[in-house]
């Protein structure tokens, strides 16, 4: 479609190609193979078990696991809303107020570039005084913040290319600023505020270090935590962990297949001026 | 002002006050500011070897780590863009590893890594390497090197779909004129191509290095630091001592010194991108 004249395939690009599904593929269905071994088989050097133990599956489905995969989605879904509704705002005032001047964007960004482990103390010490450490609700106020800088950053670029003449029509029109933003340019920023928003869940749901501070007890544990505890058994049940895993990642996959479009255009527009 | 701003100056201003103030106090996970104690805690770390030693190790490890990951997110995003028939199921299958959470992916790099019946151990001996076991993650050469495949992994398609974005906003007049005036492979490569995404690549560098720099999930999965402190990334290490030890004020301490080695390794590449990106 974009270029005219018939480009020759080239073996080189297909090759590279080729050799990229496969590492990319590989080890997800060696983690799908070992889901299937008995305890045995996993040490045993098999890449392909001739007796499937569906049990593995059976059992994390038993335990606690599907609990926390519902806690993860609550927090990465509750979390990633709260951060569009502060986002939206936000990208707009500095997009075309110049809210902040110049070094506010940046300003925004800058705990982005610190790891993470930095802010737990502080924030469990902030929870427990709300009393809000140990539930999911406290973990969701946190990813509703955590990521509102990655959200503003990627949106600000979507504001940007709306033309501002829609804006000054409204204003001729009488409109304030609420009333612009809310009928005006909300309405018009639904396809990259979807595409953010299953970033910034997926972000949510794959978090581990907070979660694992914020969330101790069994039923407000999200899945990477869950997952995590596994290892706690002296001799690790690699059949059962790769169950886990793979049960735990169904979510965003699926998430990934049926949303694949705005994934694409969220990464790619957003962050490419 | 917005209250997203609020917000975020709140969550930003209210860590970064606790930190300078644990790091310049003796302070405990229970008992946070006993003691002002100026520049001790400061003093202590720098003098500690294992310190030193994690933040040398993480700025090597975030410098390889983000170079493979571009190198390969570049090459394959060519690959992406030559091969005019692979469809959105090939751009999907690419994306996967990035939205996997690291939990899972550390457990599955550990799985191939398992000695004695891992994917790596089975292929080798498959392959007729001799009969012992092959445990990259018990071995303090080799354990660092493996976490750093299992973040290469993940992170790669990052970089492939930014640069796949750019390389989609080129003109491609442009690049079918340099092609009929006799351009090809490497030379159109030079000329047309890398100038078009080199902003880019840089701001994309960028990117990786600062979540390279940050790694934590993979080595707490994998290896818990070990063996010894072969894979002690500074994350881990502040993780230890404030969540372990309940030393906060030595973390804290850790912490800052941290945010200048991150800020000192990251504004030349900042300052790159930037360049690049309005030539």
């Amino acid at each position: 479609m974009r270029s005219r004249v018939p480009r020759r395939s080239s073996p080189l690009g297909t090759a590279v190609l080729g050799i990229a599904l496969l590492a990319t593929v590989l080890p997800l269905l060696y983690l799908l193979s070992v889901s299937l071994m008995g305890r045995g088989e996993t040490v045993s050097g098999v890449l392909w078990t001739s007796d499937p133990q569906w049990t593995n599956w059976g059992d994390v489905l038993a335990s606690g696991l599907p609990r926390s995969i519902v806690n993860s989605l609550v927090a990465a879904l509750g979390g990633s809303v709260l951060t569009l509704l502060l986002a939206v705002p936000g990208a707009w005032a500095i997009a075309r107020y110049r809210a902040g001047g110049r070094t506010l964007g940046a300003t925004l960004m800058s705990p982005w570039l610190l790891p993470p482990i930095v802010a737990v103390v502080p924030l469990l010490t902030l929870l427990r005084i709300l009393h809000l450490n140990n539930t999911v609700l406290g973990l969701t106020l946190v990813y509703a913040l955590v990521n509102l800088p990655v959200a503003v950053w990627l949106l600000e670029g979507f504001v940007r290319r709306l033309p501002p003449e829609l804006e000054e029509a409204a204003r001729v029109d009488g409109a304030g600023a609420m009333r612009t933003l809310v009928s005006v340019i909300a309405p018009l920023l639904v396809p990259s505020v979807v595409a953010i928003g299953i970033i910034v869940a997926i972000l949510n749901y794959n978090e581990f270090l907070l979660a694992t501070f914020l969330t101790q007890s069994a039923d407000t544990q999200t899945f990477p935590v869950a997952l995590s505890l596994f290892y706690g058994d002296r001799t690790p049940h690699f059949g059962k962990i790769a169950a886990a895993s793979f049960l735990g990642v169904v979510p965003v996959f699926a998430a990934a297949v049926f949303f694949q479009r705005w994934l694409v255009g969220g990464l790619t527009q957003g962050a490419v001026r | 002002m917005s209250p997203a701003v609020l917000a975020v100056v709140v969550l930003g201003l209210y860590p970064l006050l606790f930190i300078l103030a644990a790091a310049f106090s003796d302070s405990t996970l229970g008992r946070p500011f006993r003691d002002w104690v100026g520049l001790e805690n400061v003093e202590t770390v720098l003098a500690d070897a294992d310190v030193v030693a994690s933040f040398a190790r993480t700025v090597l490890y975030a410098a390889a780590v983000s170079v493979a990951s571009v190198v390969l997110g570049v090459v394959i995003a060519l690959a992406l863009e030559r091969a005019t028939r692979s469809g959105s199921v090939v751009r999907t299958v690419l994306l996967l590893p990035l939205i996997t959470p690291p939990v899972v992916v550390g457990t599955l790099w550990k799985l191939v890594f398992n000695p004695g019946g891992g994917l790596l151990d089975t292929a080798l001996r498959a392959g007729g390497a001799d009969a012992a076991s092959v445990a990259p993650l018990s071995s303090s050469a080799w354990a660092l090197p493996a976490v750093g495949l299992a973040d290469v992994w993940q992170w790669t398609p990052l970089v492939v779909i930014l640069v796949y974005a750019a390389l989609l906003t080129q003109d491609p007049s442009v690049r079918e004129a340099a092609s009929l005036d006799g351009a090809h492979g490497v030379r159109l490569f030079g000329h047309i191509t890398w100038p078009a995404i080199a902003g880019t690549v840089a701001a994309v560098l960028l990117i990786r290095l600062v979540i390279a720099l940050k790694v934590f999930d993979l080595v707490f999965v994998m290896t818990s630091g070990g063996p010894g402190q072969a894979t002690t990334t500074t994350s881990y290490l502040i993780y230890q001592v404030a969540l372990k030890e309940f030393d906060i004020g030595r973390a804290s301490a850790i912490t800052l010194l941290f945010a200048v080695i991150v800020t000192v390794v990251v504004l030349p590449v900042a300052a790159l991108a930037r360049r690049l990106s309005h030539a």
